[in-house]
């Protein structure tokens, strides 16, 4: 009835090849070592690279242990392992986008307040030199002689 | 520090007066004076939002103090920077209008007026005078802000169950309640509308005092079609979440 999908059911699995999985063992490695280095160079904070770690450990694993991907696979109901992997990859990779965009939020905020927190303590100088702003009629300093600076 | 609202005994109440000011040399040293003249117990600050031009020694030379922003940060967070400040330095009200000459500063003193004698805890300048229509003499807003305005209108009128009319004015008075929550909440964003939002949701008595506003004297509106819808958008992004944010004056009770 559907020939298509009779056939395409036929076709064995697709599995990693033996180079591939040497290959990214290869990248895993050299992705951590590279995470080494970037810490050592205090261009990366550990705390932002915890989560690069445990993703080239997870390459690293996947690469070691092929039949996880399989596993993987088959609970995705996806025959080629290939595949499965790249959903898996562009998944994680979604999550640490947005968590990047969390972060960045949170580090807005706080870059806003500090601006916000030097703005006022500026005026706050001016306010105290008695250098404008104040209503004239009332002056709650003794009017000091601070030159106005303009 | 100053006593608070309800500490004092007798004594003139403490006002502060802010302008935000994003490039406006050209004009704020005019509102300045006009609010001097008009208000001559406020004090006065002028929060520089990170301008390129001589805004903030325009501002001194008028006479007001400044705070100066190291960047651009938006109106959002150029208005909180007022709000902080009057918190802070102790202020009873606090009131704010914009650098472009559009406010006349005898309406915002009228605003004042409203929150000194305890009617309203927020109250917003309506460049609307007659509720429902949407020109006056002396204000004629563009299309797209007049689609704009009807929309908010609605949105917002849904959200907090209050009628408004000008979602979007940059003319307000506040008392110690209000400073107290925007200092700490208020959206960098969409300022404008969430904090209308907010104060209503924290129970707070919102007013919509109607006021007579000029065509802008300096610079031009930042609206155009593409932005406006863009504006619009956000903006009713900001009132859906902003309904479901937990009230921090429910938290306070549980």
């Amino acid at each position: 009835m559907n020939l298509w999908l009779a056939v395409a059911s036929d076709k064995p699995a697709v599995h990693l090849t033996a180079q591939t999985r040497i290959i990214a063992a290869v990248i895993a490695l050299g992705f951590m070592g590279m995470i080494l280095e970037l810490i050592r160079r205090n261009s990366l904070q550990e705390r932002y690279s915890i989560v690069w770690f445990v993703a080239g450990l997870a390459m690293l694993v996947g690469a070691a242990f092929p039949g996880l991907l399989t596993f993987a696979a088959d609970v995705m109901g996806v025959r080629d392992t290939n595949v499965a992997l790249f959903s898996i990859i562009l998944l994680l990779l979604l999550g640490l986008a947005l968590n990047f965009s969390v972060i960045m939020s949170r580090q807005a905020a706080q870059i806003t307040r500090l601006a916000q927190e030097r703005a006022i303590e500026k005026a706050r100088e001016q306010a105290a030199t008695g250098n404008g702003g104040s209503a004239p009629a009332r002056t709650e300093e003794p009017p000091t002689q601070a030159p106005r600076r303009h | 520090m100053a006593p608070d609202l309800h500490g004092r005994i007798g004594g003139v109440m403490r006002i502060l007066v802010f302008i935000p000011a994003w490039n406006e040399e050209g004009t704020v040293g005019e509102v300045i004076a006009g609010v001097r003249e008009r208000l001559p117990d406020a004090d006065i600050l002028v929060v520089d939002d990170g301008s390129t031009d001589r805004t903030a020694v325009a501002a001194r030379k008028a006479g007001a103090l400044v705070a100066s922003l190291p960047f651009n940060q938006g109106l959002g967070a150029a208005l909180q920077t007022g709000y902080l400040y009057a918190l802070r330095q102790g202020y009873d009200l606090c009131a704010h209008l914009d650098a472009d000459g559009q406010h006349p500063p005898a309406e915002v003193a009228r605003l004042i007026d409203e929150v000194r004698a305890d009617r309203a805890d927020l109250v917003i300048g309506s460049r609307y005078r007659d509720p429902g229509q949407a020109e006056s003499d002396d204000y004629q807003p563009t299309f797209s802000r007049r689609i704009g305005t009807s929309v908010f209108r609605f949105f917002l009128t849904l959200a907090t169950r209050q009628r408004f009319t000008d979602t979007t004015s940059g003319m307000r008075a506040a008392n110690r309640r209000v400073m107290e929550l925007f200092s700490v909440n208020y959206s960098p964003d969409f300022a404008e509308i969430e904090s209308l939002q907010l104060a209503v949701r924290e129970g707070l008595r919102v007013e919509e005092v109607p006021v007579r506003m000029l065509e802008r004297v300096g610079g031009s509106s930042f609206l155009t079609p593409l932005r406006s819808a863009f504006f619009i958008f956000k903006g009713l992004i900001v009132l859906l979440v902003g309904q479901f944010r937990p009230s921090r004056s429910a938290e306070a009770e549980r």
